[in-house]
């Protein structure tokens, strides 16, 4: 577990087609400290996803710097764990074999990936799917596995790019009660980027608004734990803190 | 009516026990029909054989053991031929498909080749390597390579970005990424390349025993030809129809399930 620092962070692309350079992000500062949740939300376009391919190391930055645990990111590296919005599950895996895959990388033996997997599939209460492949599962089970997959590697830093989004409203429910409760049993440095304001509230400690690849503000969150919709909904505090997100997201 | 039920009902719980009379079945009419043709004179009985000749034939070659030997020799050259057209095919398509220099300097390369046909070689092979196994073997492979190359270029293209990323993250290096990810999302387009090439390559095998050969089906046919054996010519073509259905059944199909299929890649 480790702390994620980003330092007037910025990315310029090239358009070939109109012969300029495109500013996506523009001096984009913050930090996660260790172990604490994050959650970066904008409107679409406000350059999150860039952000956070950025700091797996999927693409390069153009400026600032990115340091984890104080070290500076070179590339894609099992520190930081992420989870896809599409899942990314390989098709050709069974639901053990693929939690377990990040410890083979690692080259832990068989057994003891094995035991690691189940553990962790066990948490997710997956225990009954480790034989099945991807296609079987339903698209809540599938993003489950997404999450365990990426626990499971034991990253310092968990990255989350929308991984709710494509889920029906009643399982997303569900999968953000199990984040919270799965997060306060691992204590995981979380940096979980939304469009949702509710789920960015529902699950932070913080929440930072994005806007045209600026940060517009940061909101301290400091609802009790462990959260439940029923209770966070009711909560006036949930409320004030989503309205007053709202109100920045739709201004952005 | 209900008779015709009761018949197509038992006819379906026979095919679920016994596969092979599902298989056998289509072939029912076909066999009948030419069985009519033949009785009935319509071609003079040295150029149109019936079944029960060719039959007669097939046992005759086979007691005498040419039929065997032949088909040994023919399978032999086809294994060989394919096993070679995977060892470098495969590892070409995986290149060419996952690094754009290769992709430049190699694809029109590829393509280029890929229309001089296989057999459009062989004048030039005759030449340098005479009438023998060294022939034949660059013939097949040359014919078994492109449909891999090209069909394995394809699947490593149709592999989702996003999951080499998610294997780079879980710490997958260059050679892990390939072996966990490329190829295995590569493999239904890889078997659909396999398959074609095979096909091509049983095609052209024939072809090349026909004019190069001195043993195999394709020989045999060719021979028969010259004895002026026409129950010969048409058990050669048989024996390509049924060899190649078996190679298909029970190899390529097999596959196939276990794979693409199993893993929801390729719908039924």
């Amino acid at each position: 577990m480790k702390s994620l620092t980003l330092t007037k962070l910025s990315k310029t692309y090239f358009d070939p087609y109109s012969g300029t350079r495109v500013e996506a992000i523009h001096d984009v500062s913050f930090e996660v400290a260790a172990g604490e949740f994050v959650s970066v939300v904008g409107p679409s376009g406000c350059g999150k996803t860039t952000i956070l391919n950025m700091i797996a190391g999927f693409l390069p930055h153009s400026g600032g710097e990115i340091l984890v645990g104080g070290k500076p990111v070179k590339g894609p590296g099992p520190d930081r764990g992420v989870v896809f919005q599409s899942f990314a599950l390989f098709p050709w895996k069974t639901v053990l074999d693929y939690v377990a895959f990040g410890p083979k990388m690692r080259g832990i033996a068989r057994a003891e990936r094995e035991r690691i997997a189940r553990e962790y599939l066990a948490i997710a209460g997956l225990s009954e799917a480790v034989g099945r492949f991807p296609s079987e599962l339903s698209g809540g089970m599938q993003q489950r596995v997404g999450v365990v997959r990426a626990l499971a590697n034991d990253p310092d830093v968990l990255l989350m790019d929308e991984p709710f989004a494509s889920v029906d409203a009643q399982t997303r429910m569900t999968l953000q009660e199990e984040l919270t409760r799965i997060w306060a049993q691992k204590r995981s440095t979380v940096l979980f980027i939304t469009h949702d304001v509710g789920e960015a509230v529902f699950l932070a400690d913080r929440v930072v608004v994005l806007s045209k690849g600026r940060v517009l503000e940061e909101i301290a969150v400091a609802l009790p734990r462990p959260r439940k919709w029923d209770d966070v909904n009711k909560d006036p505090e949930f409320q004030r803190l989503s309205a007053h997100v709202l109100e920045k997201v739709r201004a952005a | 009516m209900t008779w015709l039920l009761k018949t197509w009902g038992a006819y379906v719980r026979l095919t679920t026990r016994f596969p092979v009379v599902a298989t056998l079945t289509p072939f029912v009419p076909v066999v009948a029909l030419w069985t009519l043709v033949a009785q009935l004179q319509l071609f003079p009985k040295a150029f149109f054989p019936s079944p029960l000749d060719v039959w007669r034939s097939f046992l005759d070659l086979t007691w005498k053991g040419i039929l065997p030997d032949y088909l040994q020799d023919s399978v032999v050259r086809l294994a060989f031929g394919a096993a070679w057209g995977m060892a470098l095919g495969i590892p070409l398509g995986l290149l060419i498909g996952m690094n754009r220099l290769a992709y430049r300097a190699l694809w029109p390369v590829l393509l280029f080749l890929q229309a001089i046909g296989d057999i459009a070689w062989l004048p030039i092979l005759v030449i340098w390597f005479g009438y023998g196994l060294v022939t034949m073997t660059f013939v097949i492979v040359y014919t078994v390579l492109f449909p891999v190359v090209l069909n394995t270029v394809l699947g490593v293209r149709s592999v989702p970005p996003v999951l080499q990323r998610a294997a780079q993250s879980l710490g997958a290096g260059r050679w892990s990424v390939v072996w966990e990810v490329v190829l295995p999302g590569a493999l239904p387009n890889i078997i659909t390349g396999l398959r074609n090439g095979l096909g091509y390559g049983w095609r052209a095998l024939i072809a090349a025993e026909i004019i190069v050969g001195t043993s195999g089906i394709g020989f045999l046919m060719f021979d028969a030809r010259r004895a002026g054996s026409v129950v010969e010519i048409f058990l050669g073509m048989i024996i390509l129809g049924v060899l190649w259905y078996i190679v298909d059944s029970w190899v390529l199909a097999p596959i196939e399930r276990a794979t693409g299929q199993r893993w929801g890649l390729v719908t039924r």
